[in-house]
Order: C-alpha cells, then structure tokens, then sequence
C-alpha cells in the first residue's frame, strides 16, 4: 500500500466528515472504518464517495457501494489505485483541500 | 360523549396524471405509470432522469408571484370546494370557521433555485422585485398561505414539514380539530413541485432507481420523485348531511410516532411506523383485522419497502398473505412532503370503487417480503370497508391513517 | 381531557446558554446583538442577534452526532437537554415516549444554502449527503428525538413567525387528547447572511439611521422593523396529572390556543384584517372557556415591523372593544424575532421574570395607541400571547399562572 496516499486518505476522510479533533494519522491502516470506533455509518460512506470523486477524479460505480472496499483505509488505498489515471499508481497531485472545479 | 364521525366530502388532486381526480383514477386504476424522463430541467448531470412531473405544468419563467407548488394547490383545493359543493370563498356571514392543515417539503424551492444561484455568484448583485418575490416565497408555508389567501380562510392555517410524513401528519390534527369542535370545516393536503435540490439531494444518496421505481419488487433499487397536490375537504358527518352534501368517505383513525434510529434511514424492523399504526387503529376504534387492503408508503427503496414489509408482518400475521398492498408511488413517484394527501385520495378512490389499484413497476414482488402486492391488474375487492395508509419519513417520523367507505 | 403544564425551559440564545441568562437579558431590555456583513452591498452591515458566536454547546450535544448537525440542530439538542435538566428529567424511561413537536420559519438556511451553492455552482454531483439529510425542516426534531431516544408522535411547524405557537397549539394537542403524557415543544431558526440580505431587501428588518441606533422599537412611532435573532427555545410540556405525580414544578398552564388567517394579507407583509382576526379570537377564547375579563397582561408578538405592529394594536383594541388594554410587554423588541426567544420570554413572564420595555421605545404612534409597560409589574394570572406571522396567518396562546 501506497503510504502517501494512505495519509491522503486519511486526512481526507477527516476532513470530509468533520471528525473534529481526530488527527489523521491517528487512524490505523486496518482500523474498521465502519461499525467501529469512528462511528461512521452509510451516509458517511456516501460522503466519502462524493469526496473521492472530486479529489482523485475517479467514478465510483453506480448501485450499492460495496462496503468491503471501504472496510479499511488499506482495503480503499488498494481499490483506489488500482483506479488511478497513471497505470503505475503515481498519484494526481493533490488538489490542496479544495475539490477541482469540473467545467 | 363519543366525538363526531368525520366525513371527507370533497378531494381535488394535480398529479403526473393531469390535472383533476378524473385522470388520476383512471391511471391509478388502469395500472399505468405517469413516469417519464424528466423535462423541467436539463438532467445531463444528474444519476438519474425520471420523474413524475405534472404534464403541462407552467413554465417557471411565467409564473410570476405564485410558485408552481402554490399554483398546483390552488387548483386541488378549488376542485375539491367544487366537489364538496362549497362555494370558492369561505367567508361571509354563515360561512364555516375553516382551517387549512398542509404539509409540504419543497415550497417556492424550484423557483428560488434559478435565483439563489446568481445570488451566491454575486451576492451584492441587484435583484429584479418578482426574483424577490419568489426567494421569498420559498418558505414551505407557501402553498398554504397561497390557499388560505384565495379561498379566504378565516381559520387555522398550518404546514408542517416532516419530510414524507407531512401530509399524513397533517391529518392528524385536522381531524383532532374537527372532533373538538376546534373548526367546522377542514381542507388538508399539500403541494410539492420536482425541483433541483431534492433531486440531486436523493440522487447523492443513491436512493432514486434508474429506472421507474418498483416498489416491493425484488430487484427494486430506490425512488422516483413526483409532484403535484391534493385538497380534501373534511367535516363533521352531521354538518355535511346537513347541508345536502354526500360523505365520499370518512377518516376514522390517524396516528403517529417517531423511530429515533437513524436521520435516513429507517428502523429495519419497523418498529416507528407500527407504533404509528397501532395508534391510528387504537383511534379508529378497529383491530388490525378490520382492515381490508394497505395504500402502504412504498418508495421503492430496499430498506424502506422491507422495514415497512416487516411491519406489516408483525402486525397482520398470517394473515398479510392475503391482504392486498398497493403503494401509489409506482404510479405518481413519490410526492415528498404532499404523499400522504394523494394517497389518500387515492385509498378513498379505491374504497369507493370496490377496487385496489395495482402498483406498476417492473419485475416480481420480493418473495422474501411475503407481502400479497396487488400487480398488473386491479383487485377487485367490493366489500372493502377500512382502508390503512402509511407513510415514513427522513429522519424517522412516522404516521398513518384509516380511512372507512361511504356506506 | 388533560390540562397542560409546562415543567420546564431550555434556552439556547444570544444571551447565552439557559433560561436565566435569558431572563437577565429581557429584565434589562437591552437585545445582544452582533453586526453581519453581506455581499458587499453599499449599505452599513446591520446588526443581527447571534446564538451561535455567544454559545460553547459542545458538551451539551452528544459526541459523535454534533460533526453531522446544522446549526439549528445544534441549538435545539443543546435546548433539549437543558430543558430536561430544568424539569429534572433524565433521557432514556423519562423521554421514551414524548412527543416533539417543532416549530421553524426558515427550516436549516444554512445547509440550504451550501447544497445549493454546491448543485448549482460545482454540478449536482457534488451535491452532500450528509447535508441533504441535515436540510430537512424537520431534521431538528429527528436529531431531539435520536438524543434523547424518543418515539413519540413528532411533527415540524413551518408556518413562520406563527410557527412558536402552533407548535406549542399541536404540543398542547397531543396531550390534551391523551396520545402522548410528555411532548417537547422546540422553537428553533437560524440566521445566514443571505437571508439576512433578503429579509432587508424586503425592507422586513430594523434599520439604521444617522440620529438614532438600529432597533427593533414594538409600538413605536418611528418602528422600522424588526431585529433578525437566532437560537433554541425547548419546553416541556406535561399533563398535569404527569407533573403531580412526580412533583414537578410548574412553570406555568397552557389553557387554550387559538388561530386564525387573515386573507387581507399580501405573501411578505402583514394585512389590515384586524377586526376580522379579533371576531375569530373572541369566538375561540370564548369556546374554550376564557374571557377578556380574566386576562391580566398581553404578551404581545409585536416586533417592530411597521404594518405588523399596527395590525397586532388593532386586534387588541378590537378584542377589548376599545376599552383600555391591560398592561402589555413586547419582548421581541429585546429577544428578537426568531430563535425561540418569543415563546421563552412568555414561560419566564408566567413564571414571574420581569419583562422591561425595549430599550429602542421612544415614542407611542398615535395610530396605534399602545405601548410596551414600563416599570414593575406583579406575576401575571393570565396572559394572552400573540403571535401574527407576515402572509396571513395569526396564533395565539393563553398561559396561566401555575
């Protein structure tokens, strides 16, 4: 796994749902991201997905998300870059907090 | 002393299927669907491109001071005075001390939309009087008021909004008022018009279907969106014999409970939308056995149809195998905050006919949900005395009513 | 049917959080305001009642939940739970089976305005969620009832400035008519600079001039409008068979409610049925039993607004037939209209805080005849409480001394 974009994602996920006080590396790379200490539930999931999509410019499928890619950070840094415009996993350079604006 | 017997006397609907009951119950009845792709707006951009929109509807550019919700009750409540034998103002001397009891989600929502969008993009900008006219008509209350205003209502005049269960909520206390005495006469309803902010804002959270909504059917994936309105007209029974008009149906039960689970989603068990139940029967004087079909809520979505399936297991037993369910959504969309108030329209529609009108939506019924879904065609059931209509709403609030045939 | 008390009074304002520091603030009638600034326009910024600068609610709301409230839900959990502290509540066997009812004019504005800066300006993709859920009128009441886990009936009131009391009016129903022993009633609005701009626009709010401060003046001569406020106001209502039983202290009765329309009434502004609105009053306080004659103070929704004002003067001298009013206090011209403040500062006048005429009060209009009382006055017996909303619609409350 892809430290930088473990950290990424981490931040992300902090940022995104207003885990207020929570610092991002405070969050393990196998931590249960849902129905565990975090306490995030479906809307957060969704949430999550919006934000995905506008920071890495990835499509999420359309149906139900499966809950298992974002079981971990590790199992949706896995899914993510295998997703990712650059066949060799280089990441898009982050965006700096704020979503790209599509035309 | 037992409190007054409640008759509906007079309904007016705008729906997908037009203006007027008229069309509404030959689409209803008939089985088809008044879901289309949607016009009112460019969907490019959206997940989704269906909706239930009310066919010439007025463009929003033309509307002037009354939003396209306000325009959709006007033209409900004057077609249920004109059904109840009322005439198009409730005042003057005699008149009946009236109250209006709405509920809604959208308002003046489709038309502040356009203009909230050049107003975030310059917020010091100049704004034309009629788009400050429409910004403000924006508060939910805008349709009631619209009503209350036209007919000259001297009453109360209230409009909740508790998302999906606004209207039946409505009835609630419209017909606590009517048994009290509170009012002589009640119009209930709501109005709702498809608009940017809940489509997309439904569509963020996956649960419109891509295609029409199939409510109960095992491959069902979410909701379509609807609009339009529906009045009913409601009086003590006595009052409407009194005054030569015929009881088209009676509210005999509404109750109400919240499932303090989830902000959206509901309670799996349908643990809110029982106690609700129970409480409308608990009203109504009847036992579960009493009821002969169920106009259920019926989104389409996977959680609401098998929370809401659950309920209706627990509360029927057995005996759910064979009692026809139909959801009015499959037909209309789902009207949000006005729901409740067309679908009972529609209950009394099938009450008085004899006939439960089918859910449209494609595939078969979920067998996991063993629910008796009335499909395809009309069932016929001309001894149906007590209908039960339920709606759940976001954020858990639950409600529902009985509504009994006219003789 | 059961009387209808009210046990308890939580208060999430700009005077702070708790009943008291609001009971403080109306004793001296001096409203706590802050400026807002908005879009640039060429207009001095105008003052506005903050809730959400003076307050520290995080311990008040339950970990874990806060991240995903609006503002308003924020005010009305932490209103909740000093309101249960104040009745000497606990959540859980005490709240199982209360009712909520809510009342709001402008629902959540500012998870409104986000999604739809976010759908309109980036693309319906970029639509929230979590804000969707949050910008329901009624997700207020759904964050109460998840806190303190209630399943009882729950309604929301959108019916603007009526809104206070007509969820108070279905409150006081739901107990009346025996479904529900235990409701909280919950008053809750939010200020955004847009709706502040808009509301000034429509030339709603108080102004300000070069020879005298912006104020919200109820009654006066020279009133302009009104003060924009914000925040939570949450009682508890309970039989009284409900408050006996476990010796709660009663705040104060709710007896009756009343409400009426005025159709004279353009969509924004108030109308000119004063006589028409007095006739529906006096028929419904008759029908419940109460007469003119007992009532021993007016608690009077007037906000400073111009037509407002002098529609509220002319339904009082109607209802009195142009005898002398009793004596009359106008708390909006320090609480502010919206928030909740309105319906508080009534419980606390019922329960005997002094209410001080508004600091902004100058001069009485000769056209409407009343003004706000000024000096001490003895705990009231009975108090009729108004409430007339701009489009039409008009409530009222009687509250009685416990």
């Amino acid at each position: 796994m892809n430290a930088e974009l473990a950290a990424r994602l981490k931040s992300l996920i902090v940022a995104t749902l207003h885990l207020e006080g929570k610092a991002p590396d405070s969050i393990g790379d196998d931590e249960p991201l849902f129905g565990g200490g975090l306490g995030l539930d479906s809307i957060d999931a969704l949430e999550l997905v919006v934000a995905l999509e506008r920071e890495f410019q990835v499509a999420v499928p359309e149906g139900k998300v499966d809950p298992e890619v974002f079981r971990t950070v590790r199992s949706l840094a896995d899914w993510l870059s295998a997703r990712l415009p650059a066949a060799t996993g280089e990441l898009v350079p982050a965006s700096g907090g704020s979503p790209a604006t599509r035309p | 002393m037992s409190s007054p017997r409640i008759a509906v006397t007079g309904y007016g609907a705008v729906s997908g299927f037009g203006y007027g009951v008229e069309p509404l119950w030959r689409g209803l009845a008939a089985g088809r669907s008044a879901i289309r792709p949607l016009s009112r707006f460019d969907s490019t951009r959206y997940r989704t491109h269906l909706a239930s929109e009310v066919p010439g509807a007025p463009a929003a550019d033309r509307l002037g001071r009354l939003s396209l919700a306000d325009r959709f009750a006007l033209a409900a409540a004057r077609e249920a005075l004109a059904h109840a034998g009322l005439p198009e103002r409730l005042d003057g001397p005699g008149a009946p001390l009236t109250g209006l009891y709405f509920g809604g989600s959208t308002g003046g929502m489709l038309e502040s939309e356009g203009i909230f969008a050049a107003l975030l993009a310059a917020p010091g900008g100049a704004l034309r009087a009629r788009d400050l006219g429409h910004l403000a008509a924006q508060p939910t209350s805008g349709p009631a008021d619209a009503v209350a205003r036209a007919l000259a209502v001297g009453g109360p005049v209230q409009t909740i909004s508790s998302a999906c269960a606004s209207a039946t909520l409505a009835f609630g206390n419209a017909l606590d008022a009517l048994r009290t005495g509170e009012v002589d006469l009640a119009l209930v309803g709501g109005s709702d018009s498809f608009c940017r902010l809940t489509f997309a804002g439904f569509n963020s959270l996956r649960a419109i279907d891509g295609v029409p909504c199939r409510p109960f059917r095992a491959e069902r994936e979410g909701m379509t969106i609807g609009e339009g309105a529906a009045v009913l007209v409601l009086e003590p029974e006595e009052r409407a014999r009194r005054r030569g008009a015929a009881p088209r149906g009676y509210l005999v039960g509404a109750g109400a409970a919240c499932d303090a689970h989830h902000m959206t989603a509901p309670d799996p068990r349908g643990g809110g939308i029982l106690r609700a139940v129970r409480a409308a029967l608990a009203d109504a004087k009847i036992d579960a056995d009493a009821i002969d079909f169920v106009n259920a809520h019926g989104t389409g979505t996977p959680h609401n149809d098998a929370a809401e399936a659950s309920m209706l297991r627990e509360l029927f037993g057995g005996r759910v195998a064979e009692l026809p369910v139909t959801s009015s959504k499959g037909a209309l969309g789902h009207l949000l905050g006005s729901a409740g108030a067309i679908e009972a329209i529609a209950t009394l529609l099938c009450l008085q006919h004899g006939l439960v009108h089918p859910t449209p939506g494609d595939g078969a019924p979920d067998p996991a949900l063993r629910l008796d879904l009335v499909v395809g065609e009309a069932r016929s059931l001309p001894s149906a005395r007590y209908g039960l209509s339920t709606n759940l709403a976001f954020g858990g609030a639950n409600a529902a009513i009985v509504l009994e045939r006219a003789g | 049917m059961s009387e209808v008390v009210v046990t308890g009074l939580g208060v999430v304002g700009p005077f702070g959080l708790g009943r008291e520091a609001l009971a403080q603030g109306l004793a001296i009638g001096e409203p706590r305001t802050v400026e807002v600034e908005h879009g640039g326009r060429n207009r001095p910024v105008a003052a506005l009642l903050a809730a959400r600068l003076t307050a520290n609610l995080t311990a008040l709301l339950p970990p874990g939940a806060a991240r995903r409230m609006s503002p308003p839900a924020r005010f009305a959990v932490a209103a909740t739970r000093l309101a249960l502290a104040d009745a000497g509540l606990a959540s859980g066997s005490d709240t199982a089976e209360c009712g909520i009812v809510t009342g709001t004019a402008w629902g959540p504005p500012w998870v409104t305005e986000q999604l739809l800066s976010q759908i309109l300006l980036k693309g319906p993709d970029a639509a929230s969620p979590a804000l969707f859920t949050e910008s329901v009128a009624n997700a207020s009441a759904a964050q109460m009832a998840l806190a303190i886990q209630a399943r009882g009936p729950t309604q929301t009131i959108t019916q603007r400035e009526s809104s206070d009391l007509i969820a108070l009016a279905e409150g006081a129903r739901l107990i009346r008519n025996g479904r529900c022993e235990r409701v909280l009633v919950g008053v809750v609005d939010e200020i955004v600079p847009i709706l502040h701009s808009l509301l000034d626009r429509l030339r709603a709010l108080a102004r300000p001039h070069a020879d005298r401060p912006e104020r919200a003046r109820p009654f006066d001569a020279r009133r302009d409008g009104f003060l924009l406020a914000e925040g939570a106001s949450v009682l508890v209502l309970e039989s009284l068979r409900a408050a006996r039983a476990r010796g709660a202290t009663v705040l104060c009765r709710v007896h009756a409610a009343v409400a009426a329309f005025d159709p004279s009434a353009p969509a924004h502004d108030w109308g000119s049925g004063g006589i028409a609105l007095a006739t529906t009053l006096r028929h419904g306080l008759e029908s419940r039993e109460v007469a003119t004659s007992e009532i021993d103070r007016i608690i009077s929704g007037a906000s400073g607004s111009r037509r407002g004002d002098r529609l509220e003067a002319a339904v009082l001298s109607a209802l009195w037939n142009g005898r002398e009013l009793p004596p009359v206090v106008a708390p909006k011209g320090t609480s502010g209209e919206y928030g909740g403040g309105f319906l508080a500062a009534a419980i606390l006048a019922l329960a005997g805080s002094p209410i001080a005429a508004p600091a902004g009060f100058e001069k009485i209009d000769p056209e409407l005849g009343v003004r706000p009382h000024a000096g001490p006055l003895p705990r009231p017996k009975r108090a009729l409480v108004s409430a007339l909303s701009a489009g039409g619609t008009a409530a009222w409350a009687v509250l009685g001394e416990p």
